[in-house]
């Protein structure tokens, strides 16, 4: 008898678990579990929790919450898949443009990578957003999905940051509209470098001063890291992609293999030849900071990420622009990020209005650099940028954003190979070069 | 049915010497509403699942609940009340996903062919262009009592305003729009945004001369013209402003000279994906060694795991050992602690530079420490030893379980001809012990073929290999070398090659399981004769 109705019991239990587990993991079935939704109807904010829909009482991962805002007198809701720093900003947005128009804005609140994998789920299941924020490096690869639509800045184009507005330029249209342009400088510890360096190859006479002096490191770089690299690239001439003559990545045109990067890694092994850096220490990401937050280390590539720990550590550090090499100035990646417009959204043109006239604002833009402090897409916003800031955005001057077709992801891994066998010392800059502009032609053909 | 005459049926068909059935109207009841319970969800689940388009688990889903309603019901069945639970799990968590990754790997699912046919081609038909020539305008909408709309047009380069209605010719217009006209009424500014939707979704004027609001810029209206026609007899997209005809080849629409157009959209393509596996150069070439360090690191982590798991197990069942509950337990710590916490710590142990255990080595050795990220050799070395000691844990547990059950009998017997204690390891424990916890063996073989995460995590399959046509380090295994090829292509995540590869690499463990199941069933007929 007492097996009787434990089978039965464990049968229900087991039975509504497994349903309701894979009712949960189908992806298009509800919004992803962590979101957290928050209607902003002021007037109506009770009325989204009458539970007046039966079904949500039984799953909640199926939160009616967009179902809930349409059944009130909004006239139209707009969602929006924002992260953790940029929805509090948009918030009161939403009370704003309810009381100007009657529509009512319906914030999603994501982690910001998890935004563009839920976007190629949700998206043609017609549950996607109006609105999105995301990385300038995600458009070639969305758009090539035919998950975005175009977006227009109007008269608005000036007010932006040139360089923030090309990098949402895909196949000579644009796809974003930018609030924050990142990259890399130069931090310097003015204890051990009472000057910043002009050329890398100042850099390496003043590593070697600094050495000689009994610090560990002069200048330190991470062994497998194109990203940190790439600002050296450039300023010996090496590039990643070319352009075509509209001024768009042009995918055939690989230039890892360039004689700039030859050159580029030429330096980089000089400095391991010449005892500067260890061939043999694997130096990563948190080793690169730890050393230069316990003075190790003296000179790093650096972005304003790292400035928090730097300030809290209290260790000495100045933000300079990059030394420059015989092609020129370095020029690090930019990283853009901007509000982005579903193609699946049914009133494009609504999103399009709210982004030109209720974020495009100098209110919400001082408040967006005031919540994540990055210098800003927003001209007018990055007046009140801080010393360390300013030295960052003019850094990034006239730089190009990291390329955002999607052949760029057959390009890290062999990219960072040849930087980590150049270090290695185990083959010539110039076999590295090589071998590594064959693997990605050859991947990028592959499809 | 009522109680009787199921005690009548189910005494009939259960197995002679089981458990005798409960037959009571309350277990009755209880089953029934339980049944009435998972019923109403799976139908629920079912339905929303129909309306999200996936049938393919809809279907399943229908199929195992139908199933558990049979069983449930038909007392004939009732033996196999036992097991169903198990077997729903089954259907549903191991054939269905198994049959679903064999679908997606002849299809070209992934980025760029995210979308359904009918999507793509809505989206293309959705595009306008405006012929070059063309006037843009201001507009002013209006609105009746009726709900029909109006616009008051302003030619951007200057000229004569007018109105003009949906279907309507326009009319001429001068000076500013006034805020009532002809019944219309004019929709304030910020009342605009709402009415953008239905504003947007009209043709105002004649039917082939008409104005449409910009879909693009906020008060702009001109004669926009459809961009892509679809044409569904001859199943082809024309664009009209340049005349090319594009057809759909393997999901993606193709002009005559071989011109694409973005998004494709997701098709079935044969056996496209597996000719790949064998065609492409980026996989073929380093495939072999891949392959090799693949069943060597596998079969190595099971042997290392298993040696030192027995030799601990065999040395804490000695009862004179000392602190052994104590002891036991410490040593399951590792087993606690997920991998994707402990091998970072120890990748920082065995930093070169600043690990601890490199700094130890380099003090012994008087400055030299194992290239355990750059060498080839000392790299894999040292994701075994990170391998035994996270595997460890597992194998003294249940080799520990397993040797209370050795009969002792034939201890006494070896005692008695004279046995020495390695004799006795050899020649009894190892043989019994591996009819035991040969299957765990096997199950364990196969975990770490697909090792990802231990492998990933220590080095991202590196250090390199010199001279390959694609990036492949000296540790990666199939499942890594194959994640960056699917994950890392030319245009993005190829989710259809990458399921290709999951299906071949889920047949050569088969074929390898297989030899191993042979080999225990050996082992067993031997045991059989200790």
């Amino acid at each position: 008898m007492r097996n009787k109705r434990l089978l039965l019991l464990s049968v229900l239990v087991i039975g509504a678990l497994a349903l309701a587990a894979c009712g949960g993991g189908q992806p298009t079935a509800a919004p992803a579990a962590p979101a957290v939704e928050a209607t902003v109807a002021p007037t109506e904010a009770p009325a989204a929790e009458t539970p007046t829909e039966a079904p949500a009482a039984e799953a909640p991962t199926e939160a009616p919450a967009a179902e809930a805002a349409a059944s009130t007198d909004c006239a139209a809701t707009l969602t929006i898949w924002a992260d953790e720093q940029r929805a509090p900003v948009l918030l009161p947005l939403g009370d704003k443009l309810k009381a100007d128009t009657g529509v009512c804005l319906n914030l999603v609140q994501k982690q910001f990578g998890q935004i563009r994998d839920d976007l190629k789920v949700a998206g043609p299941a017609g549950e996607g957003p109006d609105i999105l924020i995301g990385a300038h490096d995600w458009i070639g690869e969305l758009v090539n999905s035919g998950l975005l639509a175009e977006v227009s800045l109007g008269d608005l184009t000036d007010s932006f940051v040139p360089e923030g507005v090309a990098a949402c330029n895909y196949d000579s249209k644009l796809y974003c509209m930018p609030y924050a342009v990142e990259n890399v400088a130069f931090y310097i510890n003015p204890d051990l470098v009472p000057e910043a360096p002009a050329t890398w190859d100042d850099v390496k006479t003043l590593s070697q001063e600094i050495k000689a002096g009994g610090a560990k490191y002069g200048y330190l770089i991470q062994e497998n890291d194109p990203y940190h690299f790439y600002p050296i690239q450039t300023a010996f001439g090496g590039y990643v992609f070319g352009k075509d003559e509209n001024g768009n990545w042009n995918p055939t045109d690989v230039g890892i293999g360039s004689q700039g990067t030859i050159d580029a890694f030429t330096w980089l092994d000089g400095m391991y030849a010449d005892g500067l850096l260890d061939r043999a220490a694997g130096i990563n990401y948190d080793l690169m900071s730890a050393a230069f937050q316990n003075g190790d280390a003296a000179m790093i590539i650096g972005g304003p990420w790292m400035l928090d720990g730097f300030r809290s550590a209290g260790v000495p550090y100045k933000v300079v622009p990059l030394p420059a090499g015989p092609a020129g100035q370095s020029k690090p990646f930019l990283g853009v990020q901007g509000f982005m417009i579903s193609a699946f959204s049914k009133q494009p043109l609504v999103a399009q209005t709210f982004l030109q006239q209720y974020v495009a604002t100098d209110e919400t833009m001082a408040a967006f650099l005031e919540a994540n402090p990055r210098p800003s897409a927003w001209v007018a916003a990055n007046a009140n940028l801080d010393d360390d800031l300013k030295a960052f955005s003019e850094s990034g001057v006239g730089s190009d954003a990291m390329p955002n077709i999607p052949q760029m992801s057959a390009v890290w891994s062999s990219w960072g190979t040849a930087m980590q066998l150049v270090s290695q010392g185990k083959q010539t800059p110039a076999e590295a070069a090589a071998e590594a502009q064959k693997q990605i032609e050859t991947a990028i053909a592959g499809n | 049915m009522t109680a009787t005459a199921q005690k009548g049926s189910g005494g009939a068909s259960a197995p002679p010497g089981a458990n005798n059935q409960p037959n009571s109207i309350t277990g009755w009841i209880i089953r029934i509403a339980a049944l009435a319970i998972i019923d109403a969800f799976a139908i629920w689940l079912v339905y929303m699942m129909i309306g999200d388009g996936i049938w393919q688990l809809a279907t399943v889903l229908a199929i195992v609940t139908i199933g558990i309603n049979i069983i449930f019901l038909r007392p004939q069945l009732y033996p196999l009340r036992w097991v169903s639970p198990g077997l729903a799990l089954m259907v549903i968590f191991v054939a269905y996903p198994i049959l679903f990754t064999i679908y997606i790997s002849f299809t070209n699912y992934g980025d760029g062919h995210l979308l359904t046919k009918q999507q793509t081609i809505e989206q293309f038909e959705s595009q306008v262009f405006l012929p070059a020539d063309a006037e843009t305008y201001n507009y002013t909408a209006f609105k009746n009592a009726d709900g029909d709309f109006m616009l008051w047009l302003t030619p951007r380069g200057g000229g004569q305003p007018f109105t003009v209605t949906p279907g309507g010719e326009p009319v001429m217009r001068e000076g500013e729009p006034p805020a009532e006209l002809d019944g219309f009424t004019q929709i304030p500014q910020n009342r605009l945004l709402v009415e953008l939707t239905a504003l947007s979704a009209l043709r105002f004027g004649a039917e082939d001369d008409s104005f449409q609001v910009s879909q693009q810029q906020f008060g702009v209206a001109a004669k926009y013209e459809q961009l892509f026609v679809y044409d569904p007899a001859a199943d082809t997209l024309t664009n009209r402003q340049s005349g090319v005809v594009y057809r759909p080849v393997a999901g993606t629409w193709t002009a005559e000279d071989g011109a694409t157009m973005q998004p494709g959209f997701m098709v079935t393509i044969g056996t496209y994906n597996y000719a790949r596996l064998f065609t492409d150069p980026a996989l073929r070439e380093p495939f072999v060694m891949v392959f090799i360090w693949t069943v060597l690191f596998a079969a190595l982590s099971v042997f290392i795991t298993f040696a030192l798991g027995t030799l601990l197990a065999i040395v804490f069942d000695v009862p004179e050992m000392p602190f052994r509950r104590l002891l036991r337990s410490l040593l399951l710590i590792p087993y606690a602690i997920p991998a994707f916490v402990s091998v970072p710590v120890w990748v920082g142990l065995l930093n070169p530079e600043f690990g601890v255990v490199s700094q130890a080595i380099k003090a012994l050795t008087g400055g030299w420490a194992p290239g355990w990220f750059a060498d080839p050799l000392w790299a894999k070395v040292g994701i075994l030893l990170i391998q035994l000691w996270l595997g460890m844990p597992y194998m003294f547990i249940i080799v520990t379980g397993a040797l209370q059950s050795l009969p002792t009998d034939v201890y006494e017997a070896a005692d008695l001809d004279g046995a020495n204690p390695w004799h006795k390891f050899y020649s009894i424990t190892l043989p019994l012990l591996l009819i035991t916890v040969g299957p765990l063996l096997v199950a364990s073989f196969a975990f770490n073929f697909n090792n990802f995460t231990v492998i990933q995590l220590y080095n991202n399959g590196g250090p390199p290999m010199i001279g390959t046509a694609s990036p492949v380090g000296h540790t990666d295994i199939l499942a890594t070398y194959t994640y960056r090829i699917a994950f890392a292509s030319g245009r993005g995540a190829d989710q259809g090659y990458a399921a290709a590869i999951t299906v071949i690499i889920f047949l050569i463990l088969v074929v390898i399981t297989f030899f191993q199941f042979r080999y225990t069933n050996m082992l067993e007929e031997r045991g059989e004769n200790v």
